[in-house]
């Protein structure tokens, strides 16, 4: 009786946690079939599941739709160089706010939280006229140098940090480490799980963003994959959805990818804070 | 082990990304210098000593299939210039390319020619942004009357001509004509024609409608054509309220909304999408009609298997349409003007230019000359459904302009949505509207 209980626990488990997978990758599922059907199928109703060729074309006639080449290595710059900076802004301020006491610290964390609460809608014309000020308008900078600290990283690695035991760093200060060593040889690799999670937020904010690098940038030799796509749609009149979602596929599998390479980190940075 | 691996292998993503972007911020300058966009060599020197080429930059909003006819057409433009270079560049959607204007005319980066959206030239006309194309036109022998009269509603403001229409559509009736036959009915010309045949269209299983009558998008632009055809105008003469709501239009008009609706004579989509909505109804053959821009007519002629047929909008008191679509305007900081006045020229009245364009994309012709001319006379023997829509233009007719439109029109997207998804009385739901109308319009 118990042993069936048990059993029966467990498959409900299972069936409850296939739905909720189904949920999470139906869209997916969705998003690559379209993306392999053709104009017709796309309208039909009942929609279709399975093509009945795959239209493997649809991608090339995405990619030949703009220079998808530049927009891609844009997007690749882009990303890597803000997430490069993050790190080493975040990793010695998180450091500072975590073990250090100095004047101001509250005051200097409290700014930190503020610049985490003011969305980019509300900076990105004064942004704008500095940049074109200095005239860096056509180069990839407008879209780099305002992130290059990420204040919900600092918040998050700072938390992080706190949990590290103090003893650990006066161990390493008796063996004459300097701070430098002790923040890249202790500090640093005891918080992987913390810093993967958050190089992995700011990869997908920042290779999905639209709003920015379409305020920011007037030509396409400076522009990222998401503007590409979205050149994609119709202004009116019916879209080639078939088209679109094969630049979507080109565009999610880059973050599939890191995801599976990061996700063990990822969990176990918040089953870490979990415990403390 | 695991962890050794993974902080390797992020030592040597972030190696990597430095050293890319040390690479790529130069690389995106060279980029831009091959492309003659990032330069400013050639523009600084080419007017004056004609060694290199006058760069004009062209904003715009089109995607999809009508922004490869327009890369296109700039293409044919550069090949037959030796010493002009357009370049082209999309700016996300017609509200983003007014944003995006707005900050680079105060920034000093804007363009030289742009597209505008209709009701936003007046928003730049009246900060004085917009050149007065008047002297060029007469230069080249033009005039606004060369024009489709419906057409020029957005191009004069303050005694300056500052836009000239470019990729423009209307609202018109798309009809399933198969469906229609089917019950021996015609093509509606009145209201009175419209809801009774929408009304004979729905059909209704295990009591949920499984087709419907007629269909429009979430959009002010069908309430507006309605209050015309009703003999009514969005504003007052004054521009101090709304001109629509005492005389008992707006309640006319809704009311007949909602006794469609009530019936399932009209299917109202959800706001998000609705475009996209209806038009994939109106295929499936869920809708017998629908209310839609011209600028499907090319998709849908591709893609329904029926007998597909467009016609005026019905009318009550009269015919009537709003316009809408872009036109495209020269910036007065510009520094090349004459370049971008010949490409300009070369959309309006150069056979490879507009001309072209509008065959391919089928936006609405909008010179005289377009419209006479052999190919868009063999175009419309072919496609008749696109001659309707050109032929309705002479009952074109935009009531809604003001400055201070933009923000008007989120209150009437408010007084729509109360109406036609929350069944609030009507009455009172346009008196707060016309309020807080005049309360913008007082500013």
């Amino acid at each position: 009786m118990k042993l069936e209980f048990g059993r029966l626990r467990t498959s409900i488990n299972a069936l409850l946690k296939i739905a909720l997978l189904l949920v999470f990758v139906f869209p997916f599922l969705w998003m690559i079939s379209t993306s392999l059907q053709t104009f017709r199928e796309t309208m039909a109703f009942p929609p279709t599941w399975i093509p009945a060729s795959p239209q493997w074309g649809n991608f090339a006639e995405a990619m030949q739709a703009g220079p998808f080449p530049v927009y891609a290595r844009n997007s690749l710059v882009i990303t890597a160089s803000v997430i490069v900076l993050q790190l080493a802004v975040m990793i010695p301020a998180a450091y500072a706010f975590a073990k250090y006491r100095f004047r101001g610290k509250s005051l200097l964390f409290g700014m930190v939280l503020l610049a985490f609460m003011i969305p980019g809608q509300v900076t990105f014309i004064p942004v704008y006229l500095m940049m074109a000020d200095w005239g860096v308008i056509k180069t990839l900078l407008p879209q780099i140098v305002p992130f290059m600290s990420n204040a919900f990283g600092i918040f998050l690695l700072r938390q992080y940090f706190m949990q590290i035991p103090e003893e650990i760093i006066e161990a390493a200060r008796l063996d004459n480490a300097s701070e430098l060593a002790i923040m890249s040889r202790i500090m640093t690799p005891m918080s992987m799980p913390a810093l993967a999670t958050v190089a992995l937020f700011s990869f997908v904010s920042h290779w999905n963003d639209y709003f920015w690098p379409l305020v920011m940038t007037d030509s396409s030799a400076v522009r990222p994959l998401t503007i590409g796509i979205s050149m994609l749609r119709e202004t009116e009149g019916i879209s080639n959805w078939h088209i679109i979602m094969a630049g979507n596929v080109v565009l999610v599998v880059p973050i599939l990818l890191v995801y599976l390479i990061c996700s063990k980190q990822i969990v176990k940075a918040f089953v870490y804070s979990g415990i403390k | 082990m695991v962890k050794r691996t993974i902080s390797l292998a992020m030592t040597a993503t972030l190696l990597a990304g430095l050293l890319a972007a040390c690479s790529g911020n130069g690389g995106g300058s060279n980029a831009g210098n091959a492309n003659a966009e990032g330069s400013s060599a050639p523009t600084a020197s080419g007017s004056a000593s004609g060694g290199g080429k006058t760069t004009v930059q062209f904003w715009h909003s089109v995607g999809g299939k009508n922004g490869e006819y327009l890369d296109a057409l700039i293409k044919r433009f550069n090949a037959s210039h030796d010493d002009i270079q357009v370049v082209g560049t999309f700016q996300g959607s017609y509200d983003e390319t007014v944003t995006k204007l707005q900050q680079a005319v105060s920034a000093g980066t804007a363009p030289d020619v742009s597209m505008l959206e209709r009701a936003y030239v007046e928003l730049f006309a009246d900060s004085d942004v917009l050149e007065d194309l008047t002297p060029y036109l007469e230069k080249s022998k033009m005039s606004a009357d060369d024009f489709n009269a419906g057409l020029m509603g957005h191009s004069v403001f303050n005694d300056k001509l500052v836009s000239l229409p470019f990729n423009r559509s209307t609202p018109i009736l798309h009809v399933n004509k198969t469906l229609l036959s089917e019950k021996g009915l015609s093509v509606p010309k009145t209201w009175e024609e419209l809801k009774q045949t929408a009304n004979a269209m729905v059909v209704k299983t295990n009591g949920e409608y499984s087709r419907y009558g007629l269909t429009m998008p979430y959009d002010t632009w069908y309430p507006i054509a309605l209050i015309s055809q009703a003999d009514g105008k969005f504003f007052n003469d004054e521009h101090t309220s709304l001109g629509f709501i005492d005389n008992g239009i707006g309640d006319k008009v809704f009311q007949y909304l909602k006794d469609l609706q009530k019936t399932g004579a009209l299917y109202y989509p959800p706001a998000q999408d609705s475009g996209n909505i209806v038009n994939q109804m109106f295929v499936e053959g869920k809708v017998a009609m629908m209310f839609q821009s011209t600028g499907t007519i090319g998709s849908l002629s591709g893609t329904v298997g029926f007998d597909y047929t467009t016609a005026f909008l019905p009318q009550d008191k009269k015919y009537a349409s709003p316009t809408g679509g872009a036109n495209v305007a020269m910036l007065a900081g510009s520094k090349h003007k004459d370049a971008a006045w010949e490409f300009l020229r070369y959309l309006m009245e150069d056979p490879d230019g507009g001309l072209q364009f509008i065959l391919d994309s089928g936006y609405l012709p909008f010179t005289k000359k377009m419209a006479e001319s052999q190919q868009m006379q063999d175009l419309w023997a072919k496609e008749p459904n696109r001659k309707v829509a050109y032929d309705q233009l002479q009952y074109a007719i935009d009531t809604n302009k003001d400055v201070a439109w933009p923000e008007i029109m989120h209150e009437f997207f408010s007084a729509i949505e109360a109406i036609m998804y929350d069944s609030k009385d009507i009455q009172s739901t346009l008196g707060t509207f016309k309020k807080e109308t005049e309360r913008i319009l007082a500013e």
